[in-house]
């Protein structure tokens, strides 16, 4: 089917390549740079975009309207939000481990940036296409966990460090899971490739053949992201704050936009994996990939704003004695799935 | 089965997405209080009788009145001081006016920057009212539609 | 060298699931709870004291202003006890209206309880939902009598007579109800995270509840059948063809549903008490100025938090000589320390959420 419009960004990374002329190591380094920085850029609007977006959907869902006052129906709230929080104090606690407290929101802005990288965008529109970009993206996303730890150990806070526990168990156990999930999607198309993994659903999208681990990947994406029904890194009932307790400003702000980030990673990757990432008739495959992040992305929130908390020992249970097994299971099935593929069709697949 | 209670928590939640909006958009439309409403207190000057039930009634001691004889030996009012500070806005001042001079209105904008601004005047209030053209300065607003009536 | 070391936190009084300003002091092992230490007072008016030099009806507005979400609970307990004190017999109308406008402040009151129950286990949009109905009620008491929280409405000897909006409002509101119940079912309820955060957790024995001297929904939610507007009916309670509504097992789930349950009385209750209502007078001849003979009186009332009971010694002056209360929520949070231990920090928090305490009552 056609699509009209895909080659927009490609033709123009293609122009700015011409410009430099036969040069390519000067084109490979300017691109780099621009790459990097929309990057940036596509962090900062994801997350507005994200906040306002929950924002908005929390106040639907609770018969409210959400923020309506600045801008055309509110539109521009996080943006002031995202001022007054440049203009704030930048507090850092008497007792607080200055340098750990101090890189921690840095740690894991940066870490949102290495995760975007790999994410394909649309047709040819990967920033950095790795052979192994599944892999690459599971590795730096796991290290997610340690920044968060950082603050919360950093903090000399007791709520700060019970939350930092908090998300080290709980990100460890279900980090496992969330591959497992990934990994029936990486048996069928054998490539770790993103490209290539978007390239093998132009017939049918992944979540058909992969149910099961379409919706064990959700449940562990919530966890990994600490969202509800899994927040309890924040847990503000009990922790307050959990292990943001003692940010203030731009500190806090850097992991709220890192959360907002990571929303939008595990959307990406779900949308790229298992919906069929760029995939799709008449409309351009960014504006396909888009809708699908978005979608993700409201089942997240829709998950968030109905369900209450689960207690710290239940989340535990749920990843080792539920999710767990059941993503075993998945790749068990997938497995013999294939095997019954070759089978019938011994010409096709591995 | 498991997830039952989950999916229908979601429809609920789901359902309410497009359901109408109760929020109020307050500065812009105005809620319309009912009469009942004790959100403020004004005092009708010229109904008062100066008898002082207003202030003996309330539990704060929020209401000093200070009063004068006329010639012919009738009580009028020389002021009427309210420490909003101190109010509970329980009404039992306005239940106790036999003339009802004092009375609640539905003002619920009570709002101020400084202490002293909670400090009430009630004579000068009403003077003021009077002077925005809010209320009449005669007490009966029905008579003079009456009146009006008949002369048109 | 390593050692292990309990840790000791300090929740509250400032905190975002202690209802005010309540403090517990938890130590924790890991993320158990080992013991906890209930800190109340932080709130403390002098509302008994208060009532020596105020006369009996100036009082009124201050009952209000102990548990504030069932003040109209709260005003008639004091009402009733001054009419007992003074022999007082109110009309008929303003019995049925009592009724009805308190039984409409239980409903608002538990609906505060279960959403704010499920707030503290992290369910935000269920509590908007209870406010939303709450709202309505709220709006009724407006209409009535000008106030929303601190309605200041009984007065000795009578009630203030709704005008005549309210009831078709009230009609309304009663058909809503059932559709917001099954509402907060369908959320709460039948939620299967809700369900594995109470069912099962902070179970409060019959016994402990009894020593204790626990009431009101958080007694009758470990099993034990008491309810004053059935056992030492006052009012005209005992007219009223209602259940009263018990768990099983004690535990936070149970105390949740029993309110919900209650609530469903409640609206069995108030449509009895509109289809029955005589007219007449709303209010007793009372002397303007209230003068009870030398005496002593008893008195209590089912809140939605527990029994509320008053007690007025009088000289014969115009002031109480001596005013005593007793709430529900200051012996109800004595269990904290027995049923809290052994619980995950968080069980604590839907534990407190389940007791529905509210500070004000507690230390007045
Ligand atoms: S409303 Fe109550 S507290 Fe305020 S002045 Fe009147 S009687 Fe006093
Ligand atoms: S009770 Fe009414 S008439 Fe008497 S002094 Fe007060 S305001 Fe005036």
């Amino acid at each position: 089917m056609p699509q009209y419009g895909s080659g927009l960004f490609v033709s123009i990374a293609h122009l700015i390549r011409g410009l430099f002329g036969g040069t390519t190591v000067t084109a490979d380094v300017v691109m780099t740079v621009i790459n990097s920085l929309i990057i940036w850029a596509l962090i900062a609007l994801a997350a507005l975009s994200l906040i306002l977006l929950e924002r908005k959907v929390a106040g639907w869902m609770q018969l409210r309207t959400g923020p309506n006052r600045l801008g055309p129906r509110g539109w521009f709230q996080t943006v002031a939000d995202a001022m007054k929080l440049l203009g704030k104090e930048d507090i850092f606690p008497a007792a607080a481990d200055k340098w750990v407290f101090g890189l921690a929101p840095m740690f894991v802005i940066g870490l949102s940036v290495m995760v975007m990288a790999v994410i394909p965008y649309g047709k040819g529109m990967v920033p950095v296409d790795l052979n192994v970009g599944i892999f690459y993206l599971l590795a730096v996303s796991a290290l997610t966990t340690i920044p968060f730890f950082m603050a919360g150990w950093g903090s000399n806070n007791k709520f700060a460090l019970l939350g930092g526990m908090r998300a080290v168990a709980q990100m460890i156990s279900y980090e496992i899971p969330l591959v497992f999930s990934l990994l029936g999607v990486v048996m069928i198309t054998q490539t770790f490739k993103m490209s290539a993994i978007v390239n093998a659903q132009s017939h049918v999208w992944f979540i058909l053949l992969q149910p099961l681990g379409f919706v064990v990947y959700t449940i562990a994406a919530t966890a990994e992201t600490n969202r509800a029904p899994f927040d309890l890194v924040e847990g503000e009932s009990e922790l307050t704050a959990g292990a943001f307790t003692e940010y203030t400003g731009m500190r806090w702000a850097l992991f709220f936009l890192g959360e907002y980030a990571n929303l939008f990673i595990v959307s990406a990757v779900a949308a790229t994996v298992f919906l069929g990432g760029w995939q799709g008739p008449f409309l351009p495959g960014w504006i396909w990939f888009a809708i699908k992040v978005l979608f993700m992305v409201f089942l997240f929130l829709w998950f968030r704003w109905t369900f209450p908390r689960l207690r710290v020992d239940q989340l535990m249970h749920f990843g080792w004695k539920v999710l767990l097994p059941l993503s075993v299971a998945n790749i068990l099935l997938t497995g013999v799935g294939i095997y019954i593929y070759q089978l019938i069709y011994p010409a096709i697949g591995g | 089965m498991f997830g039952k209670g989950l999916a229908k928590g979601l429809g609920i939640t789901f359902r309410h997405m497009f359901d109408k909006k109760i929020t109020e958009f307050y500065p812009e439309d105005m809620p319309t209080l009912p009469p009942r409403t004790r959100s403020s207190l004004a005092l009708n000057t010229p109904k008062c009788i100066s008898c002082g039930m207003c202030s003996s009634a309330c539990p704060n001691k929020v209401i000093t009145l200070t009063t004068d004889k006329n010639e012919s030996n009738k009580k009028f009012l020389t002021s009427y001081h309210m420490d909003l500070t101190r109010c509970l806005f329980c009404g039992l001042c306005t239940e106790a006016c036999p003339t009802k001079a004092l009375y609640t209105t539905t003002e619920f904008e009570n709002a101020v920057y400084f202490r002293e601004d909670m400090q009430w005047d009630m004579m000068q209030r009403y003077r003021d009212k009077v002077a925005s053209g809010e209320i009449k300065e005669e007490v009966k607003p029905e008579t003079k539609q009456e009146e009006a009536k008949d002369n048109g | 060298m390593i050692k292990t070391q309990e840790l000791e936190i300090n929740l509250g009084p400032q905190h975002p699931s202690t209802h005010g300003v309540f403090r517990m002091i938890t130590k924790l092992d890991g993320e158990t709870v080992t013991s906890v230490e209930s800190k109340v007072g932080y709130l403390h008016r002098g509302m008994e004291k208060l009532a020596e030099s105020r006369t009996y009806t100036q009082y009124i507005p201050y009952t209000d202003r102990l548990d504030y979400l069932a003040s109209i609970n709260n005003n008639l307990g004091y009402v009733q006890t001054v009419e007992k004190l003074m022999g007082v017999e109110v009309p008929e109308r303003a019995e049925y209206l009592r009724i009805i406008f308190g039984e409409l402040q239980r409903l608002a009151s538990h609906m505060v309880a279960i959403g704010t129950g499920s707030l503290d286990l992290g369910g935000f949009t269920p509590f908007l939902y209870t406010f939303r109905d709450r709202e309505k009620i709220l709006d009724l008491f407006e209409m009535t009598i000008g106030g929303r929280m601190t309605m200041n409405m009984p007065r000795i000897g009578g009630i203030i007579e709704p005008p005549e909006e309210f009831w078709p409002a009230l009609n309304k509101f009663l058909g809503e109800m059932p559709g917001s119940i099954e509402e907060y079912h369908g959320i709460i309820t039948g939620n299967e995270i809700f369900q594995a955060r109470t069912v099962g957790v902070g179970i409060i024995s019959p016994e402990l509840a009894e020593q204790i001297a626990v009431t009101g929904p958080n007694l009758r939610g470990s099993g034990i059948k008491w309810d004053l507007r059935k056992n030492a009916p006052y009012g005209i309670y005992d007219r009223f063809d209602f259940e009263v509504p018990v768990g099983v097992n004690g535990d936070c789930f149970d105390r949740y549903i029993v309110r919900v349950r209650e609530m469903e009385e409640s609206i069995k209750i108030i449509h009895q008490a509109v289809r029955d209502i005589p007219e007449g007078p709303t209010f007793a001849k009372v002397p303007k100025l209230i003068k009870p003979s030398v005496g002593e009186v008893y008195h209590r009332v089912e809140n939605p938090r527990g029994e509320l009971s008053f007690y007025i010694v009088s000289d014969g002056s115009t002031k109480p000589y001596r005013l005593r209360i007793r709430g529900g929520t200051f012996v109800n949070i004595q269990v904290l320390p027995y049923v809290a231990p052994g619980w995950k920090l968080a069980d604590v928090i839907a534990i407190l959420a389940s007791l529905d305490i509210i500070l004000p009552e507690c230390d007045r």
